[in-house]
């Protein structure tokens, strides 16, 4: 549970995402969870490409630029040259799942013992809104302008379920943001799984269902909804893996 | 400068006799460069590498013109024989290499029964120390002690001291065949 | 005496001495003996190494390895080098220090296994995209290997850019005895992620001013093209022909020279050690009358002729033709260099430039 209504004190100011967004909220999550482990002076953020990369400069935390869905790769060398240091890699699912999908399984395989945060919104938001492993199916984006065709690229990917159950790591959780409990419950996954780092139990993830009012073309509410009512029958919420730790 | 080529089947350890051969150039106090063959050539069964030794600065270190080869099989005699040297020396299993040597009438060719040599020790893995044995001789840069000396160091670093016996004996063994 | 050590090998080992704090790598052919050698020796020295899933992985392991100021190393060949070449870029536009070492096959796409020059266009323009430089260094021996290997590692640092060892698979396949220099232990850079944001802000490649940025990198190219010309040069201060080869046929072309002046003839070599920056000054001693200036690699093109022709205009050559040799992959035979010598100087060959 959060404290209080103070902002964490290593976030610099509101970071510029657009109106509805979840960014937002997770980074605030996230900032609160380095700040109560007592983490906000030996922590390191990986900071993804694509709407995540506006967190530039608003943090006063070290912050990585990774290259477009390569943090999987370079927190895995920060981690382990800096065992003591909290590594958060923060990425959307385009950096996370499509281009970066080899790094991102590839440090699971190995077990990497850093925290992954990884925003799903179901398309590449900050380049237009394109389609991404995680569209559903019939969505409509930029680059499926009549709907997702499922027989052509697939049905959405559900990449914690896959690293739960095909590797040896510590913690896997879904959260999501449509109510105050949720946003609770996903602000606790993050900490287990930052817990579970510190505890040198092993790799970490967890995916946040996020909305993406300005690429779906719907209100902030109608996305929340939207999130309820059809992603979370297929993205289901809760902890799908913890191995323990504190 | 002097050029020497070993080749043969991977496994008859041509690399290492033409390995050796540097060490003891080096342990002389001479400058020594080896070229394996590798990639394409290794996978092919055929193993070669080129061994140079000199008193002075060696610049290239590939095959130019070897003053002599060492085959240990058909194969490497048929692929190196018109590439020695005029007045080189071609250096052969004769147990093994048993088509017709006359090829060059300026290259001397030198039979050695190594296979034979090596059964009789017991010690079929020693050919390629029994024909290095028989190679330094040839050469005539090293003597006897000196060779062995220089291969036992080098094998005693790898860690390989307990061959000590076995490898002195099939290379006095060479080196007493020519 | 040293004793006889495989270039890789010595390549590996001198990185261990110079402080090497990381490998990040993948296997290829003719670069796996460096790899395979520091899976046990960097852990014997108290060091780390980590085997990547693929080339790409292990460059952004060690872009990772490098903002936190640590000393790392990367090996690999041709393709694989290319590869690397977005974490390349990423490393240039975050001035992270690497060493990078290219034990070159010959080719295209593929290639072949076989030991060449062809990558010497990549290494010295940078790789990828944008416009930075890489510091190139190519040895001709094994001992050479181990000490720019040792000193790469601190010109890397120095001006906080990637350096780029480009040997070729026959130097880091064949074996030579070498003195290796001693062992430091490096503390990781101060000016790196310590999770305190010590530095405050990363200068994010988005939030910065990058033409002014681009004047500053200038300003550093500038300094390395000032500071870090190496070559080893013969008789070029009365030579007719002066030949430029570097790496394993610098050293063969060396030999060809040594031969040719016992017998009178006056020709000279200029052997690059530094590629990038390209040693510039070696055209100060060369004769002014000289007749044609020849590069000889170990590549379809003249790639390194390209340089050989720039630099002889800006240095007052420009009415020197500049001729070409290639020869095939692998070691070059010094005859056939010598005849396509004899080629040129009897009129035979035209000029490239």
């Amino acid at each position: 549970m959060a404290k209080g209504k103070k902002a964490p004190e290593k976030i610099l100011r509101q970071v510029p995402f657009c109106p509805g967004c979840g960014h937002g909220i997770i980074v605030r999550l996230v900032m609160e969870c380095i700040e109560e482990l007592g983490y906000n002076d030996n922590v390191l953020i990986g900071k993804p490409v694509g709407c995540a990369s506006l967190l530039d400069n608003n943090l006063a935390v070290d912050t990585f630029t990774g290259a477009h869905g390569r943090n999987g790769a370079s927190m895995t060398t920060i981690k382990r040259l800096k065992p003591d240091m909290l590594v958060v890699s923060y990425q959307g699912d385009g950096d996370c799942y499509n281009i970066g999908f080899s790094e991102t399984m590839n440090a699971a395989y190995r077990n990497e013992k850093f925290t992954v945060i990884a925003v799903n919104n179901g398309n590449f938001g900050m380049t237009g809104g394109q389609m991404a492993w995680t569209s559903m199916p019939g969505q409509k984006t930029s680059t499926s302008v009549n709907g997702r065709n499922v027989e052509l690229s697939g049905m959405p990917i559900r990449v914690p379920e896959m690293i739960a159950h095909s590797f040896d790591t510590a913690y896997v959780a879904r959260g999501a943001l449509f109510t105050p409990a949720e946003i609770n419950k996903t602000k606790s996954y993050i900490k287990k799984a930052m817990q579970a780092q510190i505890d040198g139990v092993g790799h970490s993830l967890v995916e946040v269902l996020s909305p993406c009012p300005t690429n779906w073309g719907l209100t902030p509410l109608a996305s929340m909804e939207r999130i309820v009512n059809e992603l979370v029958p297929y993205f289901p919420l809760g902890e799908i893996k913890n191995k323990g730790g504190k | 400068m002097k050029e020497i080529v070993f080749a043969g089947f991977g496994g008859q350890g041509v690399l290492t006799a033409g390995l050796v051969l540097s060490q003891v150039a080096l342990f002389s106090g001479k400058k020594a460069t080896w070229m394996p063959s590798y990639g394409p050539a290794m996978r092919g069964g055929t193993a070669n590498c080129t061994v140079k030794y000199s008193d002075s600065r060696i610049y290239s270190p590939g095959q130019e013109a070897p003053d002599v080869i060492m085959a240990l099989n058909i194969p490497s005699f048929n692929k190196f024989i018109n590439m020695v040297k005029p007045g080189g020396v071609m250096l052969i299993d004769s147990d093994i290499v048993t088509c017709d040597t006359s090829v060059r009438s300026d290259v001397k060719v030198v039979k050695i029964p190594g296979t034979t040599i090596a059964n009789e020790l017991k010690n079929p893995k020693a050919l390629n120390i029994i024909m290095l044995g028989a190679m330094v001789k040839l050469m005539g840069d090293f003597s006897e002690k000196e060779a062995i000396d220089g291969m036992n160091d080098m094998f005693g670093k790898k860690g390989k001291n307990k061959y000590e016996e076995a490898n002195t004996a099939a290379f006095k063994k060479g080196f007493a065949s020519v | 005496m040293g004793d006889m050590v495989k270039g890789n090998i010595a390549m590996g080992e001198a990185a261990i001495r110079a402080g090497m704090h990381i490998y990040c790598g993948y296997p290829i052919t003719p670069s796996s003996e460096v790899m395979e050698y520091l899976s046990w020796r960097a852990q014997e020295a108290g060091r780390q190494f980590i085997q990547a899933a693929n080339e790409g992985e292990a460059m952004y392991m060690v872009y990772g390895a490098a903002s936190v100021g640590s000393r790392v190393l990367t090996a690999s060949s041709g393709l694989g080098i290319s590869l690397k070449q977005e974490g390349v870029t990423y490393m240039a536009a975050a001035d992270y220090p690497a060493v990078m070492i290219n034990v070159c096959r010959y080719g295209d796409g593929l290639g072949s296994l076989e030991s060449g020059q062809t990558d010497y266009k990549r290494e010295t323009r940078g790789g990828g995209n944008g416009d930075y430089r890489n510091i190139v260094l190519s040895p001709s021996t094994v001992q050479e290997a181990v000490d720019l290997v040792y000193l790469a590692f601190d010109l890397s640092e120095k001006y906080r850019n990637i350096v780029v060892i480009l040997t070729e698979g026959a130097l880091g396949q064949m074996m030579e005895d070498c003195e290796y220099p001693p062992v430091k232990e490096v503390p990781f850079y101060d000016w790196a992620f310590d999770g305190k944001y010590t530095h405050g802000p990363y200068p994010s490649q988005m939030a910065v001013d990058l033409h002014a940025k681009g004047m500053k990198n200038n300003e550093k190219r500038a300094l390395i093209t000032e500071n870090e010309q190496r070559w080893e040069a013969v008789g070029v201060e009365d030579a007719e022909y002066v030949l430029f080869a570097y790496g394993i046929p610098g050293r063969v072309v060396l030999g060809i020279v040594d031969e040719l002046r016992k017998k009178g003839e006056k020709v000279g070599i200029i052997r690059p050690i530094s590629l990038w920056p390209f040693p510039q000054k070696a055209f100060d001693s060369i004769n002014k009358n000289v007749k044609g200036f020849i590069s000889i690699e170990t590549a379809d093109s003249g790639q390194m002729l390209e340089d050989v022709a720039l630099y002889a205009k800006k240095k007052g050559f420009g009415n020197v033709p500049c001729y070409f040799i290639s020869s095939p992959p692998g070691v070059p035979k010094s005859k056939y260099v010598l005849e396509n010598f004899e080629a040129i100087k009897a009129g035979k060959v035209k000029e490239v430039f």
